[in-house]
């Protein structure tokens, strides 16, 4: 392999790795507060997508890109309040909550992947990159929306992190997390957090569907496959472990990055499942998961 | 003004179709110590718990201040001054002592306040201040207890309701609890303390109960009985009555 292979494998690896990060810890982040799978995580990248488009675009309000990432992030929050409302609360208390949600989230993902074809029509969009140009990059020329992904992406979990180190809401987040009933008794208003944690994780779902969307074209089913990753990302990296979701993001990245370079597109969703199986035979709870 | 902190009146609580307290009537004076005591599974904890809001009563009244609160959710019995630091599993595993404590002043009305807090929980608990960058999950049986109760005072209530502090416990770090309760105490807080150990809790309270098959049986001064008469309302049932208890029913 030449140098100019090897340079094209990590920066893909990065990119994917970046975007997968961003999508599964959203995801990672409801599992361990809410103990629930919201099932349209992969329509709601869709969704930030065309929200973002109908802003920055001139057919749309032709805000720009900025404004359309800006605006999907916030939309997209409450429409993860909204999901956790209407679809999440009502069974929480259940004993089957997990699999009630597992239905209700994927009758949403239908409900919006049709909506979205109803309300934006067809035909394929795409979103115009946050950042234009070229730029060298470990030995080749990458983009530089590629470049701002491969940054901004660490930047936006590290802001994360310390939205849940270093705040009160963060420290709410957590203490459900860890102890639900210890947290009542604490003061903390345990359905609140619940709301605020599904809308961050949505926000999370939207950029990355922005950064998707000036990558590939928008379309109904484009969170399908972003989603497959972002479970396998998640179980890999341990349930509910936010560190063990970014390293599985970007572990599932380069290797996607290599197999899609040496053994090509067809056998690559196969091997990305073979290492999660094996993973976790040797390690039941995923990389960094605990018991 | 009300003369008592809190009040409860005719409180009956049980889990499904399972009675668990049976008309209690009781009163928690302003600054007041008082420890409940008997046996294990009739009722104690659920006592504290339904206080707190954690269980709804099924029948009866609980008046803080003269307000009801029976129907209130926990956050907000704890918004107005009623601390509850629950039996065993009490606190953030994977938090630091430090973010336990902050979590214990989590509540708007003392979070602004809650580096002051600190400073006078590291007081009482010099151990915490020693591992205050330490997780939760790491310190030992007596250091959690200490922090379980530093976070109670970090909540800045009126009423401080502690469920057997002392389980599990060595002597000396009860002495220490003991001492730090007793500090506490001293500020103006009312203790409601839910112990087996009767030796500890006659430290620290002014008055007990005896809650048996969900009634109170006798109300006291812990220095009006002997220990041999402790044992037998333990295991004996209300046979004996000690002198100068009131026996309620």
């Amino acid at each position: 392999m030449d140098i100019a292979g090897l340079s094209s494998i990590l920066v893909s690896g990065l990119v994917l790795g970046s975007l997968y990060a961003l999508m599964a810890t959203g995801l990672s982040l409801v599992w361990g507060t809410v103990r629930l799978f919201n099932f349209a995580h992969g329509s709601l990248v869709m969704i930030g997508a065309y929200i973002a488009w109908t802003v920055s675009d001139a057919k749309g309000l032709g805000l720009g890109p900025w404004a359309g990432l800006a605006a999907a992030v916030v939309v997209m929050f409450f429409v993860g309040v909204l999901i956790e409302r209407l679809l999440a609360r009502p069974f929480i208390k259940r004993e089957n909550a997990v699999i009630i949600v597992l239905m209700t989230t994927l009758a949403a993902s239908s409900f919006l992947d049709n909506s979205a074809q109803v309300l934006w029509g067809p035909r394929m969009k795409r979103l115009a990159p946050l950042v234009t140009g070229k730029v060298a990059f470990l030995g080749s020329a990458i983009s530089m929306q590629e470049l701002l992904v491969i940054i901004v992406a660490p930047l936006i979990l590290l802001a994360l992190g310390a939205l849940l180190k270093k705040t009160r809401i963060g420290m709410a987040i957590r203490g459900v997390e860890q102890n639900p009933r210890f947290a009542r008794l604490a003061g903390i208003n345990v359905s609140r957090t619940y709301a605020i944690t599904f809308g961050l994780g949505v926000s999370l779902a939207a950029i990355a569907g922005v950064l998707l969307g000036s990558k590939k074209f928008i379309v109904p089913s484009m969170g399908d496959d972003p989603m497959l990753k972002a479970f396998i990302v998640v179980i890999l990296g341990g349930l509910g472990s936010m560190l063990g979701t970014v390293l599985g993001a970007y572990l599932v990245g380069f290797l996607e990055a290599a197999s899609i370079f040496f053994l090509g597109l067809y056998w690559t969703p196969a091997l990305l499942f073979i290492v999660m199986i094996l993973t976790l035979v040797v390690r039941p709870t995923g990389l960094l998961g605990e018991n | 003004m009300p003369n008592s902190l809190i009040e409860i009146r005719g409180l009956s609580v049980g889990y499904g179709n399972i009675q668990v307290l049976r008309g209690i009537d009781l009163a928690i004076e302003f600054g007041e110590r008082i420890g409940i005591f008997g046996p294990n599974g009739h009722g104690k904890t659920t006592l504290l718990e339904t206080i707190s809001g954690l269980i709804t009563p099924w029948e009866g009244e609980i008046l803080l201040k003269g307000q009801r609160i029976d129907s209130w959710s926990p956050r907000q019995i704890l918004e107005a001054g009623v601390v509850h630091v629950c039996q065993g599993n009490t606190l953030f595993p994977r938090m630091t002592v430090l973010e336990n404590l902050y979590c214990g002043a989590y509540s708007r009305r003392v979070w602004k306040d809650r580096r002051r807090s600190i400073k006078q929980v590291f007081q009482l608990f010099p151990r915490l201040a020693e591992r205050r960058g330490q997780k939760a999950c790491t310190l030992s049986g007596g250091e959690r207890q200490m922090l379980a109760i530093g976070a109670g005072i970090m909540a800045g209530g009126e009423v401080l309701m502690l469920d057997e502090p002392t389980l599990g416990l060595s002597p000396a770090v009860r002495g220490e609890l003991s001492q730090a309760i007793q500090e506490a105490a001293r500020g103006g807080i009312a203790i409601v303390l839910v112990e087996q150990d009767f030796d500890f809790l006659s430290e620290i309270v002014s008055r007990f109960c005896m809650v048996e098959e969900g009634r109170i049986v006798f109300e006291g001064k812990p220095e009006q009985i002997s220990g041999n008469q402790v044992l037998e309302m333990y295991f004996g049932g209300a046979a004996g009555s000690p002198g100068g208890c009131r026996e309620t029913d």
